[in-house]
C-alpha cells in the first residue's frame, strides 16, 4: 500500500510537469519521425506518365509498384515529371505513350521511355523495369499464341493467360535470415526503431537522477523516513515509480512507431521482457547517480554523458555489426549492447523469448546489482 | 528499564553524533513524560536539530540510546515511529502537489487507510487553517501556509510525542501567533510536545520543562522556576548605547558583581550580583571604556540570563 502511494506520488507530480511529458514522450516520438523521414522511406520511387490510361498500362504501373522496395508516383506530363526527377523527387521516370494498350493488344512493339537520375539506385530500378515489362511480356506472347491458335478474341485470350499465370507453379517468397517471417514495412527503420528505444529510455531513466535529488533537496524523501515505513518500502516506491515511467515512455515508443511506421516488434513475451529488464537497469543506474550526486548542477551533465556515450559504445548510435571484432567485445560492458542484439535476433531474424534467454539474464544480472548499490547508497545519505 | 522510563514518552540517554571535526552533540539525556511539552532552547548551531533528528530516528547516532513509548528507537525502526510526528526544520512538502494531496500522502505513509484516513486530512487541514484553499498546489501558498501544511503533515496520526523543530522560524508575527495557539491546543489535548526554538519567549510560553543546550550539551534542565532558581541573587541588566561596546563589556566583567557580561546589538548584557548597589559603577566603567550610555534597563530574570549565566553568552548574538 505503502509502496503504491509513493508511485502514484511519483507519477502524479512527474505528469504534473509540462516539460517532463515534452521530454518523456513527445521528444521521443518527434525523433522517430524525424529519423523516420530521413530513413525510414526505404522505397525508391519512380514516377509515371501514363499518356492513356489502358488497362495494359495501368497493369504495368502496378506490377511495377509490387516489386520490394519500389513505389510509383504518377504524373500528368512530361515536363512535371522531368523535373521531379531532376530534383530527385522521384528516383526516376518512365513515360507510356498514348497507344501502348492499343499497339499492344494489335499485336505490334511499342517503346517505353525510362530515364533515371545518375545515382546507385538507377541500375536496380533497371532491373525492377525490366522484370516486370517482361512478365507482361510473357503474358502477351502467350495471349497471341492462345489468339492465333483458339481463334479467341486476344483480349479474352489474355485473361485466361492472366488466370492460369495466378496458379503458376514456381513462387519467390521472401524470408528473414534466420527463416523467419521477412519483416514487411518498417524497413530500415525497423533497426533505429529499437536502438533509439534503447538510447532513449536509458537517457530519461538516468535523467531520473535530477528529478531524485530534487526530491531529496525537498527533503521529503527523508520525511518519509520519519514516519512509520520501513527503507524498504521507500526505496521499492522510489524505484518503481521510476520504472514506471520509464516503461510508459517504451510502451509509447513501440505504439507510436508501430502505427506511423509499421515497425515490428517480434515476439511480444521477448520484446517485453527485454523491454522490462533493460528498463530496471536503466533505472538502477539513474537511483545510483541521482544518490552519488549531490546537486542536480552536477547529476544532470553525468546523466546526460553517461546516457550517449553508452548508447554510443552499445551501438545504439551505429548498429554493433559494423564495429570491429575488439570493439564488439567492449561494447557488452553496456546493457545496450546485449539488448541491440536481443532486438536483433527478436526483430530481424524473427526469434522468441527462448533465443534471448541469456540476453535478459545478464541484464537481469546488471540491475540486480546497480539496483542494489543504489538503494544502499540512497538510504546512506538519507540517514548519515 | 525503571518505572520513570517505562512511563515515559521518550527517553534518551547518552547521544553523541560527530560530523567530521564537528561533535554536533556531546551526551545528551533527557526524558519527556505523556503529555509533557519540552523545550530545547539553545543558539545557533547547539546541536538541536542533531539531537531531535536522532530522537526521531532519521540519523544514526554515535552512540546513544532513544526509547519512545517503550520501543528502542533507531533509524531502521518502523513500529515505534507510528508514535511520532515529526517536523522538520526545513520545510518537507511537494510544492507541485496540493495541501490536500500531500497529506494523503503522508497519511498513507502513517499507515491509515481507506475512509479513515480521508477524514483525518479534513480534520488536519481544519486544525491547520488551510481548508478552502486545500486544493490549491503548495507552491502557491504564502509562506506561513507551508508552515502549517509541514505541520499538518506530523499530525496525521494524532502522535503521542509531536516532534517540531524551530517550527517559527522565518515566519510573520501573525503566522507565529497561530503556530503557537495550535501547538497549545495539541499539547492541552495531551500530546507530548517536544519543541527546539532559540526564542526564550516561545520556550517560556509553551513548555513545562525547558533544556538548555549549548555546544552540544545540556547545560541544565527543569521548569522556568527551577531554572530561574539557579541565578540565585543574580539580576539582569540590559545597557543600551553608542562607542566601544566591546571594551565597555570587558571592563564590566572585571568588577566582582558581574557575573558575564556580553555584547549584543548597540548593547550590553550583565548578569550582576545585587544590580542596584552596583549599577553607578558599572555606568562609570562603561563610560569611561568610551560607551555613551542610552538607558538602563533591569529585567525580570528569564531564561535568556539563565542562559547567559550558564555559557557567559548571549542566547542570541
Ligand atoms: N550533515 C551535517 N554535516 C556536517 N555538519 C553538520 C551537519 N548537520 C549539522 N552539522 C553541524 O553540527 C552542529 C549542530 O548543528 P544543528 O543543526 O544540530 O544545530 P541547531 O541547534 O539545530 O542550529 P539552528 O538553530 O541553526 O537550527 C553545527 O555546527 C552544524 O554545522
Ligand atoms: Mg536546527
Amino acid at each position: 500500500m505503502k509502496v503504491l502511494a509513493i508511485v502514484k506520488t511519483e507519477l502524479t507530480r512527474t505528469f504534473r510537469w509540462r516539460a517532463n511529458i515534452f521530454f518523456l514522450l513527445i521528444m521521443p516520438m518527434g525523433l522517430i519521425l524525424l529519423l523516420g523521414v530521413a530513413f525510414g522511406n526505404s522505397a525508391t520511387r519512380i514516377g509515371v506518365v501514363e499518356k492513356e490510361k489502358g488497362q495494359l498500362a495501368s497493369q504495368l504501373v502496378a506490377t511495377l509498384g509490387n516489386q520490394p522496395g519500389l513505389d510509383t508516383k504518377s504524373y500528368d506530363n512530361l515536363g512535371s515529371l522531368e523535373r521531379a526527377v531532376e530534383r530527385g523527387y522521384v528516383s526516376a521516370g518512365l513515360v507510356l505513350g498514348s497507344n501502348y494498350d492499343q499497339r499492344l493488344q494489335a499485336g505490334k512493339a511499342v517503346t517505353i521511355r525510362y530515364f533515371a537520375r545518375p545515382d546507385s539506385t538507377a541500375p536496380q530500378i533497371r532491373v525492377a523495369l525490366e522484370s516486370s515489362v517482361a512478365a507482361q511480356g510473357s503474358a502477351l506472347v502467350a495471349a497471341r499464341i492462345v489468339h492465333s491458335e483458339q481463334g479467341r478474341s486476344f483480349k479474352s485470350a489474355l485473361r485466361r493467360v492472366n488466370a492460369v499465370k495466378a496458379t503458376a507453379p514456381v513462387g519467390v517468397s521472401l524470408l528473414a535470415a534466420g527463416g523467419g517471417k521477412y519483416p514487411t514495412g518498417g524497413g530500415q527503420f525497423q533497426q533505429s526503431a529499437s536502438t533509439q528505444l534503447l538510447l532513449f529510455a536509458f537517457l530519461s531513466a538516468l535523467n531520473g537522477a535530477v528529478w531524485l535529488i530534487e526530491t531529496r533537496r525537498l527533503g521529503v524523501a527523508r520525511r518519509m523516513l520519519s514516519t512509520p515505513s520501513s527503507s524498504r518500502e521507500i526505496m521499492l516506491g522510489i524505484v518503481l515509480g521510476r520504472w514506471v515511467i520509464t516503461l510508459l515512455q517504451a510502451a509509447m515508443i513501440v505504439f507510436f512507431s508501430w502505427l506511423i511506421f509499421s515497425v515490428h516488434w517480434g515476439d511480444p513475451f521477448g520484446t517485453g521482457a527485454i523491454i522490462l529488464v533493460f528498463s530496471l537497469v536503466a533505472v538502477g543506474a539513474g537511483v545510483l547517480i541521482g544518490s552519488l550526486c549531490s546537486s542536480a548542477q552536477q547529476a544532470g551533465p553525468i546523466a546526460m554523458i553517461v546516457g550517449l556515450v553508452f548508447a554510443a559504445i552499445g551501438g545504439s548510435m551505429e548498429p554493433l555489426q559494423y564495429f570491429p571484432a575488439t570493439m564488439r567485445k567492449i561494447a557488452h560492458i553496456t546493457p545496450h549492447a546485449w539488448a541491440n542484439d536481443a532486438f536483433g535476433t527478436l526483430l530481424s531474424n524473427g526469434g522468441n523469448l527462448a533465443n534471448v534467454w541469456l540476453d535478459v539474464v545478464v541484464l537481469g544480472a546488471y540491475a540486480a546489482v546497480l539496483l542494489t548499490l543504489a538503494t544502499w547508497r540512497l538510504r546512506r545519505v538519507l540517514t548519515t | 528499564m525503571n518505572r520513570e522510563q517505562n512511563s515515559s514518552v521518550l527517553h534518551c540517554e547518552g547521544l553523541r553524533k560527530r560530523f567530521g571535526e564537528i561533535e554536533a552533540v556531546r551526551g545528551v539525556s533527557f526524558e519527556i513524560a505523556p503529555g509533557e511539552s519540552y523545550g530545547l532552547l539553545g543558539p545557533n548551531g547547539a546541536g538541536k536539530t542533531t539531537t531531535i533528528s536522532i530522537v526521531a530516528g532519521l540519523l544514526e547516532a554515535d552512540a546513544g540510546e532513544v526509547t519512545v513509548a517503550g520501543n528502542r528507537l533507531t533509524t531502521k525502526s518502523v513500529a515505534a515511529k507510528a508514535a511520532i510526528g515529526f517536523v522538520p526544520q526545513d520545510l518537507a512538502i511537494y510544492p507541485d502537489l496540493t495541501a490536500r494531496e500531500n497529506l494523503s500522502f503522508f497519511v498513507k505513509l502513517y499507515g491509515l487507510r481507506g475512509k479513515a484516513n480521508r477524514a483525518r486530512v479534513k480534520e488536519v487541514l481544519e486544525i491547520i487553517g488551510l481548508s478552502e484553499r486545500a486544493d490549491d498546489q503548495a507552491k502557491k501558498y504564502s509562506g506561513g501556509m507551508k508552515r502549517r501544511l509541514n505541520i499538518g503533515i506530523g499530525l496525521l496520526h494524532s502522535p503521542k510525542l509531536l516532534i517540531l523543530d524551530e517550527p517559527t522560524v522565518g515566519v510573520d508575527p501573525q503566522s507565529r501567533n497561530a503556530i503557537l495557539e495550535s501547538v497549545e491546543q495539541l499539547s492541552g489535548q495531551g500530546m507530548a510536545v517536544l519543541y527546539t526554538t532559540h526564542y526564550m519567549e516561545e520556550a517560556e510560553r509553551l513548555c513545562d520543562r525547558v533544556g538548555i543546550i549549548d555546544r552540544g550539551e545540556l547545560k541544565a534542565e527543569g521548569t522556568r522556576e527551577e531554572l530561574v532558581a539557579l541565578l540565585g541573587e543574580h539580576d539582569k541588566v540590559h545597557l543600551t548605547g553608542s562607542g566601544h561596546l566591546e571594551a565597555a563589556a570587558k571592563a564590566c566583567a572585571e568588577i566582582d558583581a558581574v557575573e558575564a557580561a556580553s555584547v549584543g546589538q548597540e548593547s550590553i548584557e550583565l548578569l550582576v550580583e545585587g544590580a542596584s548597589a552596583i549599577l553607578p559603577e558599572i555606568l562609570t566603567t562603561a563610560s569611561s571604556a568610551g560607551v555613551t550610555v542610552h538607558s538602563v534597563e533591569m529585567e525580570e530574570p528569564n531564561l535568556e540570563a539563565v542562559f547567559l549565566h550558564l555559557t557567559g553568552r548571549a542566547l542570541r548574538d
